[in-house]
């Protein structure tokens, strides 16, 4: 443990010499513990999914307090009705600004921020380590500012409090490298999983935006964490979805091209989001540091003003989403809470207010898919349907246009409302939408903050748009057709002096290839009769074989040790497609390149 | 240190680890249920002060800050029925038709079958105009369940259905409902069938209605209003007869001008009626004659008043023709040839008719004999006695 950054708990835990013998043997508690050995024994692999499990219960547990702390705080501060007095929308918000800007800069540096980035910068650059110490800070942080009104959400800070809670516990566990860059992702699909009410979203948003991998060993630990973290949230307050949709029916195929209108709409605004937030987030950083203890103030105050008029675009927003969804605003009113939602979340987000931005980005999406489908019902009635379907689908149209995310939040529409049938116009929606952004925008949001912060954190989405080189992207067809297993010496000379091939291929009626260079074919001409077979000389050859859709990569690893390969059909290890080699799979990346 | 050693230590420090994680994690769990627990009671305080607010908003008639306040409630239990209901109402009582519409929509899903909210669509769908919707929302709500006085809400219902269906001239519809209504209706509650006996009469169901009346008036004879209504029942359906029967019976209970005005009326109806049963043609043959010289002298007040009231398209030559027909007529007009010839009687009482119509449109309507007169040649009309 020669790491300078050490976590204090991590640095407490007993050391193997100084105290596991004489616990084991002496200390009456655990003495069963030593009498029972195969009691407890877990494989590694075992235990971390124990361990997910445990962590999924931390984490839903730490969630609903969360949660809980937030509403008393909400409660306290700004009082049980949805419009507070104009007082204290004023005030609230910049006072606790302060507050909170001070604590950031002070105890909890590390939580600024949504807390996607910082989970994954745990992943990629702090082999899995998150202290613990931010885990209290995202706690006490968040709950006042998106208590006191900031236009932020609880989910991301929720996805980093997971992660920390299992990177503590994986700490505690002495768990390997490896493993331990993993538990960071396993207890943000618990925090998430949580927050959202919503396991298969959290777990995609996971693997999408974090990992990146669909790994059988994370897969499971993450699906285990997210359900047992799902459970226990919805075991202290309730299982019902998120939202409560009316019913939704595709009433005709022309809808769909209202829908198709919401996801250019969204696209362009989730752009226009980003747009904002990536112009104005480094502004506000390379100000002088005595500012960052105002800067949270400033923007709660300028909240304040918001919401003296637009009370619905301050704290998370749940409940006004599902009063759009329940046709209860008309599409200018739907329209004007939309824009004043994005203007107040880039004022928390960008001042360094600790929170996160899923709840203001499907409140924002709401909204406008509300508008647009009052808009289009009020000129179109008989093509578009009531506000409701849109509102619900914007919610995933504009998440899919800022997060980048474009499978997670089609699961998420689903889940957090627990209606299936709109899943055909959000498909539709979130593709345009998500097309859009990824068009004028290369780097996703989350990639883009990283960069502000000065990480080069992997890109999920580069990656998954990445070339893969196949091995058919590389071979070339042999100068001359493979030898059998039949020819005799003589016959391979002859071959050898037509072809301009280093190795000759000989093929084996069994589907089994070797080869031989021309050095070798001398030397065994030299030694055997010139009607000697191929199979006599080559009894024990044996050559890998490749096939056309293997990854390149992959090809790398098997050709060590030869000079070529050759590459089969699927369909027959007998019939040859190319032959690949060393300098083929070089010049291939160099293409590329 | 071996890794024999190793393995031991690690295997201890998980063990110690994992048992130290599931003991913080009964804790944990415990002070999550206390928090959590307390937090679903003040929620629970929350709606329930929200929605009391909000229904004393919507008794004083404020339904804007009623929505406002059962919104707040619904914040703090997003699923609870009553207070969804409440807002569709309040939001229904604001004019805010769509919004009422979505809430109750989506409660009707989850419970199709109760009343109060297919009775609220029902509500809805009439001020958006579907009548179709409304007439299937009524109907939904007389079958539905209701918690409190099933029996009650239901007649309510239908008396909206019914009111419903006759503002819609879908007379055949709502004489449906109304039969419907009657059957359900507990002999013995006079008040409801006097309800019942009013909507029969608007239906145009005059005989159901006297019916009805009369079934009340059983209960109560003595209901100088329902003597009344019976009484008037019987004009309009011709039976003037019984109508004086109910008519001064209601006068003798409880003297009242309109009811005077009426029997008054009926007896004049009753003295001049040439066709009353049991006449012999020898009155009936003197009535006709006062009734034909009483239309003359109408006929002749009314063009000697100089027609000043003639309606758009009556002309001069319509007084000028019902002139000449009548003193065709009364040339052959005797009470000797009045008792002989009861076709003569009955034209007679037509020209009366036609005069009378033609008078009331050129100088506004008779009173008193006149409109008598008018009366039995309608009831008349067409008849051959």
């Amino acid at each position: 443990m020669s790491d300078p950054n050490l976590p204090v708990d991590e640095a407490q835990a007993p050391t193997s010499t100084e105290t596991a013998p004489s616990a084991a043997t002496n200390g009456s508690g655990t003495k069963w513990l030593s009498l029972r050995p195969h009691l407890f024994t877990l494989s590694e692999g075992n235990l971390f999914l124990l361990l997910a499990i445990i962590i999924g219960m931390f984490s839903g547990m730490a969630v609903v307090c969360f949660r809980i702390t937030i509403e008393w705080i909400r409660l306290a501060l700004l009082g049980s009705a949805l419009a507070p007095p104009p007082l204290r929308v004023l005030l609230v918000p910049a006072g606790v600004g302060l507050v909170v800007a001070f604590l950031v800069q002070k105890f909890f540096t590390g939580a600024r921020g949504s807390g996607v980035n910082q989970t994954k910068a745990a992943v990629y650059v702090f082999d899995g380590y998150v202290p613990f110490r931010t885990v209290i800070g995202k706690f006490l942080t968040c709950s006042l500012a998106i208590g006191s009104g900031q236009s932020l959400g609880p989910e991301d800070p929720s996805l980093q409090m997971g992660a920390g809670i299992a990177s503590a516990l994986g700490r505690r566990l002495k768990l390997s490298r490896d493993r331990l860059r993993l538990i960071a992702p396993v207890g943000a699909a618990a925090g998430l999983a949580a927050a959202f009410n919503a396991p298969i979203s959290a777990v995609l948003f996971v693997i999408e935006e974090v990992i990146g991998t669909w790994s059988a060993s994370a897969l499971g630990a993450i699906v285990l964490a997210a359900v047992s973290s799902a459970v226990v949230m919805r075991s202290f307050l309730g299982g019902e979805p998120m939202f409560r949709v009316p019913a939704y029916t595709l009433g005709h195929p022309a809808e769909l091209i209202a829908y198709a209108v919401l996801g250019v709409v969204s696209g362009v605004l989730s752009l226009a989001f980003t747009k904002i937030i990536a112009y104005f987030r480094p502004k506000l950083r390379a100000l002088p540091e005595w500012t960052h203890y105002f800067q949270p103030a400033v923007a709660g105050l300028l909240i304040g003003f918001v919401g003296l008029r637009v009370p619905q675009s301050m704290g998370t927003g749940y409940s006004y989403i599902d009063q759009a969804l329940h046709s209860q605003y008309t599409w200018q009113f739907l329209a004007i809470l939309g824009f004043a939602k994005i203007l107040t979340t880039s004022l928390s987000f960008v001042s360094g207010t600790p929170g996160g931005m899923f709840a203001p980005t499907l409140f924002i999406g709401a909204m406008i898919g509300g508008a647009i489908g009052g808009l289009e019902h009020h000129f179109f009635p008989q093509v578009s349907a009531s506000v409701a379907p849109f509102a619900l689908v914007g919610m995933g149209t504009f998440f899919a246009g800022f997060m980048r995310v474009p499978i997670t939040s089609v699961f998420m529409v689903v889940e957090t409302t627990g209606s299936y049938s709109i899943v055909l116009p959000v498909m539709i929606s979130n593709t345009i939408a998500y097309l859009i952004s990824r068009k004028y925008q290369d780097v996703a949001l989350f990639d883009l903050l990283a960069k502000q912060d000065n990480m080069e954190l992997p890109s999920m989405e580069e990656e998954r748009e990445q070339i893969v080189l196949l091995v058919e992207d590389a071979m070339r067809k042999p100068d001359s057709p493979p030898l059998q297993a039949s020819d005799t010496l003589a016959r391979a000379l002859e071959v050898a002096e037509a072809s301009t091939e280093d190795v000759l291929l000989v093929r084996f009626p069994t589907g089994r290839w070797a080869g031989m260079t021309r050095k070798d074919l001398h030397a065994m001409a030299a030694g055997h009769s010139n009607e000697t077979q191929l199979r006599e000389v080559l009894s024990t050859a044996r050559l890998p074989v490749l096939h056309p859709d293997q990854r390149l990569d992959d090809a790398l690893r098997f050709i060590q040790g030869h000079e070529v390969l050759p590459v089969v059909s699927r369909a027959g290890s007998r019939k040859l497609e190319g032959v690949l080699s060393l300098p083929d799979i070089l010049t291939a990346y160099q293409k590329t390149a | 240190m071996t890794s024999e050693t190793e393995n031991i230590v690690s295997r201890y420090v998980q063990r110690r680890v994992l048992l130290s994680s599931l003991l913080f994690l009964v804790m944990f769990f415990v002070i999550t249920a206390a928090l959590a627990r307390s937090y679903h009671a003040r929620e629970e305080s929350l709606v329930l002060e929200w929605f009391q607010k909000g229904n004393a908003e919507l008794a004083n008639g404020k339904p804007a800050l009623a929505i406002e306040d059962f919104r707040n409630s619904l914040s703090y239990g997003p699923e609870n029925s009553q207070v969804q209901l409440r807002l569709a109402e309040a939001l229904l009582a604001d004019g805010r038709f769509t919004e009422a519409r979505s809430y109750l929509v989506n409660l009707w899903e989850r419970a199709p079958g109760s009343g109060e909210v297919n009775l609220d669509l029902a509500h809805v769908s009439m001020q958006t105009g579907d009548v179709d919707q409304t007439t299937r929302y009524y109907r939904a709500a007389i079958l539905a369940s209701w918690e409190k006085e099933p029996a009650l809400q239901r007649r309510k219902v239908r008396l909206e259905l019914c009111e419903f269906l006759l503002a819609h001239r879908m007379t055949n519809e709502a004489q449906a409902e109304i039969a419907g209504l009657a059957a359900d209706t507990p002999t013995g509650d006079g008040i409801l069938l006097e309800e019942n006996g009013r909507l029969f009469l608007r239906g145009g169901e005059p005989s159901k209605a006297l019916a009805e009346f009369e079934a009340a008036l059983r209960i109560n004879p003595r209901q100088s209003q329902w003597l009344g209504d019976a009484g008037q029942v019987a004009f309009e359906d011709g039976d003037y007869l019984k109508a004086e029967a109910y008519f001064s019976k209601s006068d003798r209970e409880n003297p009242n001008p309109e009811i005077h005005a009426s029997l008054l009326l009926v007896r004049e109806i009753l003295g001049n009626d040439p066709f009353l049963a049991g006449l012999s043609d020898d009155e009936q043959a003197r009535r006709s004659l006062r009734d034909f010289d009483l239309g003359l002298q109408r006929l002749r007040s009314c063009a000697a008043s100089g027609n000043a009231g003639l309606s758009p398209g009556q002309s001069q030559s319509e007084f000028q023709l019902l002139n000449k027909d009548a003193q065709d007529m009364q040339k052959r007009v005797t009470l000797r040839s009045l008792s002989r010839d009861p076709d003569l009687r009955n034209e007679a009482l037509e020209l009366v008719s036609r005069i009378e119509d033609a008078a009331a449109r050129g100088c506004g309507p008779g009173t008193g004999l006149d409109q008598a007169l008018k009366l039995i040649a309608k009831r008349h009309e067409g008849n051959n006695p």
